[in-house]
């Protein structure tokens, strides 16, 4: 089907041929008469002299032939080139589908059905074309065609749609990257405004607002090119067992100090049993670090809690907070890099809007997920599914060790 | 003694605020900054600018919606509204048209934002395109 492709005249009709049936030229009409009644199936015949096609003779032709006043008496025991067409449609077999078709409705109308034949370049018999066929074959290359044109269209559009995501994915890179270094080119003319004054107090000022600006364009661009290293498949995942809890206390003080003077109360809950996992403890220190610093953005009052449990079915790290919570229909939207359905110009969340989607891609590399549940207004609690195996006890551990 | 002229920045971005206000405050000017969208519109009733420069991605309601619903108002008190972003030229461009807003500044460039906001307030460019 495939090499046929969008051109059906592309088709050549040697791979069309329906038959090979043939007939000496000096058979006698009675004898191809009694082979034509015998095989029903049969419609025609070529009349060939050695390997050279001489004529055709079709079922319809011969019957007419022979049923007319004294056909029989006058035909039947001449050889059967003598009633055969003599001059039939004959084609060579690379010629193309539709050409030939042309050819066959170029004839006279009572010949436009004969079968066609078809011969070798060096013009010996090679089979005959049912021009019914070529018909129905024509009109299968002509859907096939219009098949192929709907999946280009269909694959155009989606290409099309890439190159959206894509270029507004690139408007949101660039006012990301862009914003912090304004904010740092802005500081520093004043650093420089300030420093020709004299006044120390505004440069110390100034110097504290531009160290906090410049350490978060490098967030975001580590973001980016974390993320550029992952869609390459380039991130590696190291290996090693690791004690969950003192990470999990570790996060909670991080947090803590994110959540500032907000009445906002911040626990880990852990297993009774110790554990040790084996994890890549970077990079789940930044799936963690990530949630927990959305919900110290999100909540302003109620309780972060920063949690571990062990399933048969694998553990779950969770980040459970109480504050504004995500609408239903931004659920699904949330792990898209920006969202991805907000432009640049028009983007109403705060943030890189980076971090969930890296989250959910360092989940992928480690062998697990990320899951949301939430209530508009009422909270929200991210899960961090990883598989049971990279759990192990600390008597297996010494082992392992 | 010369009358102040006010120049509104409204921004999320403290950092922002700070470095336009530090950056246009003089003996002529005099910046008030407003954080966020919540609360813009009471503001700008109160502080009646001479100009408002608004800054296009904020949370919840962007600068562009925010020209929108503040523009009667800023129309009836003959303030131009200006984008001051770090978007694109050419989003900014369309922004204005878009939001009839009177024009835009692109952050970073101290000079052109310090000779805009002087042609603004000398009202010698009501109808600058950036």
């Amino acid at each position: 089907m495939q090499e046929h492709t969008t051109q059906n005249s592309a088709i050549p009709v040697g791979d069309l041929i329906s038959s090979s049936d043939r007939v000496a030229a000096q058979t006698v009409v009675s004898a191809v008469s009694d082979l034509f009644f015998s095989t029903p199936n049969l419609e025609a015949l070529a009349v060939i002299d050695g390997m050279k096609p001489q004529g055709l003779i079709t079922r319809t032709k011969l019957f007419f032939t022979l049923s007319r006043r004294f056909g029989n008496e006058l035909y039947a025991r001449q050889p059967i080139i003598s009633i055969a067409d003599t001059a039939p449609l004959v084609v060579s077999d690379d010629e193309q589908l539709d050409g030939v078709i042309d050819k066959a409705f170029a004839r006279l109308p009572e010949n436009t059905y004969d079968e066609i034949i078809v011969t070798r370049a060096d013009g010996t018999y090679l089979g005959l074309l049912s021009v019914k066929q070529l018909v129905i074959e024509q009109s299968n290359a002509l859907s096939r065609s219009v098949l192929l044109e709907e999946m280009a269209t269909a694959r155009a559009q989606e290409l099309e749609r890439i190159n959206q995501v894509k270029t507004k994915f690139l408007a949101n890179v660039t006012h990301e990257l862009r914003s912090p270094v304004n904010a740092i080119i802005g500081l520093a003319e004043l650093l420089r405004i300030a420093s020709e004054q004299g006044s120390m107090e505004q440069v110390r000022e100034r110097l504290t607002f531009m160290i906090s600006t410049a350490t978060n364009l490098r967030g975001v661009i580590t973001n980016i090119l974390d993320l550029s290293k992952m869609e390459a498949g380039k991130m590696d995942v190291a290996r090693q067992l690791v004690d969950p809890g003192p990470l999990l206390s570790e996060i909670a003080e991080t947090t803590r100090i994110l959540v500032g003077t907000k009445p906002v109360a911040v626990s880990v809950v852990m297993p009774a049993e110790p554990v040790l996992i084996s994890t890549d403890p970077i990079k789940l220190r930044q799936i963690m670090t990530n949630l927990t610093s959305n919900a110290a953005k999100f909540t302003d009052r109620g309780s972060i809690e920063i949690g571990l449990s062990i399933h048969d079915s694998g553990m779950e790290f969770r980040v459970r907070d109480t504050g504004i919570g995500i609408r239903e229909e931004d659920l699904n939207l949330i792990f898209s890099a920006f969202g991805q359905v907000e432009d640049a110009s028009t983007k109403t969340h705060e943030g890189t809007g980076l971090g969930l989607t890296i989250s959910r891609n360092l989940a992928k590399l480690l062998g697990g997920s990320i899951s949301v549940s939430s209530t508009y207004c009422n909270g929200s609690t991210f899960s961090l599914s990883l598989p049971l195996r990279q759990i192990e006890t600390e008597g297996e551990q010494s082992h392992a060790a | 003694m010369q009358h102040k002229q006010t120049v509104m920045v409204i921004d999320d971005d403290d950092i922002h605020l700070y470095t336009t206000k530090e950056l246009l405050s003089s003996s002529r000017i005099e910046v008030v900054t407003h954080q966020g969208s919540f609360g813009a519109t009471s503001r700008v009733k109160a502080v009646k600018p001479d100009l408002l420069l608004l800054d296009v991605n904020m949370p919840a309601l962007s600068g562009a919606n925010l020209a929108d619903i503040i523009r009667p108002l800023c129309t009836e008190l003959q303030t131009p509204i200006v984008f001051y972003s770090s978007n694109d030229e050419e989003t900014l461009r369309e922004l204005v048209a878009a939001h009839g807003a009177q024009g835009y500044i692109c952050k970073g460039d101290v000079t052109a934002l310090r000779n805009k906001v002087n042609a603004y307030l000398a009202g010698v460019c009501t109808n600058c395109r950036g």
